[in-house]
């Protein structure tokens, strides 16, 4: 075999590219850059869903001129959580700054020292911006406080104004919420009426049971884990009751077995498949992306009640809090302070709609009249400070989002689409709850 | 070689000079230098190879054994040594025992008809057809979309409500398949997946022995009547079996690590664990659920062992089959060898040698 001198180089790149490979496998991948001098330093933010915060970034950087943001935005929670704990488990790679679901708080709170205490940078001096049970949520047991609070998650009922006009029912926002029982609406009341939609229409009245059971949960004083961290799902007389409500709902054909984060691309929110659906504020950025992505738009008529059965009701809501690998801690909690201040808050809610945690940033949205142009011009701020009043938060334990999403969820599932009756359902996600759950 | 060693030659040239002194002292820097690089050198070449595969090969696989003995957490981290404890819990754990079958059955469902079909498009490929390059581009086409892209492609269109394939069924009056609750219809969605990506890679592999099987073969065999289909399984499939071998291990060992496929098939429930009620969770994907999901790292570093072993396994069984494949020929040889050395021992006794070989060659034609 003969070498050309052509042939002999391009070995040598090879050879060299191969080499520079396996360094670069070595490179150690920080989150942050940052230069040595400290003028220009690069922070790096990881969110997800729809926050909102693309114009807080821009607005950040101009007043600080030496700094660039970086920003990370994950489809899903989930996914977030996902990305979150790998990042953990590695021991580098999370972000300066990095949002935290409720959900999953439970466990992030079991390794509270791998995030920043918030009180060295000054959080305790902003305590009182906060609803009471937010800022105590990110506290931990010895006290540190790891997260400031974004949005929180009142929910509200979101229901399609034509699907209930053809059927004959009260369509407008007040006619609704009376129709499915006013101030004082119970689970009852609302199947009740969901019955007397699919009587007249033969449609589903609400998407799936897994969210209306997420929301059932949520608003009990203790969910799946009693106030001092005790699993308290096999026996729990208050759970098994609202499954069985559930379970009737189901046989009156009230679930469209829809499957959540998907809902056939976001085509069974503009095809009519159900009417109702539960919304936390963050909701309603998620469904105007799915509205728009099934190829709907405001005309496709969904609309935002005040009210929500059986009280006062919490899904979700985030931190951002500062991981303890950041090499710019200062700037990354200047970074996280300056997005949940309460006028960024609005900022915020406005641009996507998650509903804030701030007090003051509560008022101000209850005292806005403005509506939004996407859902029947429902005044969104108004609603979701009214169903605010009175949530309580509720202990989340440790495997919080796996019960709800692993043990429940596939459980919910099998009863939505029929191959499981009550009972068998319940069995099932106690079966599950032995596999999963360590107790 | 360049090194010149002066000692066998010394007796020869001058056998009054004195010995020169044992070792080394009399060779030149140089010189050593470049024994030294005869000697080390091949192993120099080749440790790149061997300092990656420890690196990235064995040190993972010997220090996830050390993990599957310690209660190990994704967060907590390292625990207590628990002994063999993570493997019994993985054993006695249905969910594994469901990935296993799930594993096999896509795994069943794309390997054979994959190899099967790869081995008929080689074969077409191999033929004198038009435009032979673009032909070959076109197979191996599907192999250059990334996994991760064909699965969400792939899913989009087995999706129930409004995917393309239950539209398609829709058309001809069949109800819409459930792909992504059913079982078996999963299976077969996801098995879609993988062969359409690696259908065409095997072809080329396979074609690229087919082409180095001698034509003269094929024309003698035309020329003796045998028609296309009767080449293909006496000259074709036995001559590529070696290339055969390597594709079907290859594919036993990819099958059996199946991951982005069933990963992205339905991201929307259970957290992506591979469907609701884990109807297609592959093991790799409870092991990543196991890992990342549920954070337990000692029984996921369990369940990475229990699939190497079985990997392992599968192989040797893989390795024993193609051995007796492989010697099935000379086998057949043989008994022919003898048998026609029996008759022709007979006629020989019976004075009828060379004539008797006559008729028979005529007799043939």
């Amino acid at each position: 075999m003969t070498y050309s001198r052509r042939t002999r180089a391009a070995a040598a790149v090879a050879g060299a590219a191969s080499i520079a490979l396996l360094a670069a496998g070595c490179a150690p991948a920080g989150g942050s850059g940052g230069s040595e001098s400290g003028e220009q330093i690069e922070l790096t933010i990881t969110t997800f869903g729809t926050m909102g915060f693309e114009e807080l970034y821009t607005q950040f950087e101009d007043e600080n001129p030496g700094v660039k943001i970086v920003a990370n935005n994950i489809d899903t929670g989930g996914n977030a959580r996902t990305d979150a704990f790998t990042k953990l488990g590695a021991g580098s790679g999370l972000s300066d700054v990095v949002a935290i679901e409720e959900g999953w708080l439970g466990q992030i709170m079991e390794v509270s020292d791998q995030f920043v205490d918030l009180r060295d940078h000054g959080i305790e001096d902003r305590k009182d911006d906060w609803v009471p049970w937010k800022y105590e949520q990110a506290t931990d047991a010895e006290g540190r406080v790891i997260g400031y609070g974004t949005d929180i998650g009142p929910e509200g009922i979101c229901f399609n104004g034509p699907a209930l006009e053809a059927a004959g029912l009260p369509s407008d926002r007040e006619g609704f919420a009376e129709f499915i029982g006013g101030a004082d609406a119970t689970w009852e009341s609302y199947f009740a009426a969901g019955k007397q939609y699919q009587e007249a229409t033969g449609k589903a009245w609400y998407d799936h049971s897994g969210f209306v059971w997420n929301a059932m949960v949520n608003q009990l004083d203790e969910g799946y884990y009693t106030a001092d961290g005790e699993l308290n799902v096999e026996g729990n007389a208050e759970l098994e009751e609202r499954f069985g409500w559930l379970s009737d709902a189901v046989g009156n054909d009230l679930s469209a077995a829809q499957s959540a984060w998907d809902w056939n691309k976001g085509k069974s929110f503009v095809d009519g498949t159900f009417a109702t659906f539960m919304c936390p504020g963050w909701m309603l950025g998620v469904m105007k992306g799915k509205i728009e992505q099934g190829g709907g738009d405001a005309s496709t008529g969904w609309d935002f009640a005040d009210v929500f059965p059986g009280g006062p009701a919490n899904w979700g809501g985030s931190f951002l809090s500062v991981s303890a690998t950041s090499k710019h801690p200062e700037e990354a909690a200047a970074l996280a302070s300056f997005i949940t201040e309460p006028e960024n808050q609005v900022t915020a809610f406005n641009a996507a709609g998650p509903f804030p945690s701030t007090v003051g940033a509560q008022e101000e949205l209850a005292s806005a009249g403005s509506g939004d142009e996407f859902f029947n011009g429902a005044p969104t701020g108004q609603i979701l400070a009214a169903r605010a009043e009175g949530v309580v938060a509720q202990f989340k334990g440790p495997q919080d989002s796996v019960i709800q999403e692993n043990v429940f969820g596939p459980a919910l599932q099998s009863l939505d689409r029929g191959e499981l009756d009550g009972p068998g359902a319940w069995a099932k996600a106690i079966d599950l709850l032995n596999q999963l759950v360590e107790q | 070689m360049t090194s010149t060693l002066p000692r066998p030659a010394a007796p020869a040239t001058d056998p009054e000079a004195p010995r020169p002194p044992r070792g080394r002292t009399d060779l030149t820097f140089r010189q050593r230098l470049s024994r030294f690089d005869v000697k080390a050198s091949p192993y120099l070449y080749i440790s790149p190879f061997f300092l990656t595969f420890g690196l990235i090969g064995l040190f993972p696989l010997v220090y996830t054994f050390v993990v599957s003995m310690y209660d190990w957490q994704l967060l907590q981290g390292q625990g207590e040594f628990v002994g063999f404890e993570n493997f019994a819990n993985v054993l006695q754990d249905p969910f594994f025992w469901n990935s296993i079958f799930n594993t096999f059955s896509i795994f069943l469902l794309s390997s054979i008809p994959q190899i099967a079909v790869a081995l008929v498009i080689a074969a077409v490929l191999d033929q004198n057809i038009k435009a032979k390059t673009f032909w070959r581009m076109s197979v191996l086409l599907p192999y250059v979309v990334a996994p991760v892209a064909v699965a969400l492609i792939f899913s989009d269109m087995f999706g129930e409500q409004s995917g393309l394939v239950n539209n398609l069924l829709g058309l001809i009056g069949i109800d819409p398949v459930q792909w992504k609750h059913d079982t078996l219809a999963s299976h077969f969605a996801i098995a879609t997946m993988v062969n359409w990506r690696w259908t065409g890679y095997n072809a080329l592999i396979l074609l690229a022995a087919m082409q180095a099987i001698p034509r003269d073969l094929y024309e003698s065999a035309a020329l003796d009547g045998a028609g296309g289909v009767r080449r293909f399984f006496s000259i074709t499939v036995p001559s590529i079996r070696p290339t055969l071998i390597f594709v079907i291990i290859t594919a036993t060992i990819g099958g059996l690590q199946i991951f982005a496929e069933p990963k992205l098939f339905d991201v929307t429930s259970a957290g992506g664990i591979g469907g609701f009620d884990r109807q297609f969770q592959t093991t790799v994907l409870y092991l990543w659920e196991m890992a990342f999901f549920r954070g337990n790292f000692g029984e996921a570093a369990a369940i990475a062992w229990l699939l190497f072993l079985l990997i392992v396994l599968i192989g040797l069984i893989n390795f024993l089959l193609s051995r007796r494949i492989a010697t099935a020929e000379t086998r057949i040889d043989k008994k022919r060898t003898a048998r026609r050395l029996r008759a022709h021992a007979d006629r020989a006794s019976q004075g009828l040698v060379g004539e008797g070989a006559g008729v028979e060659e005529r007799g043939n034609r």
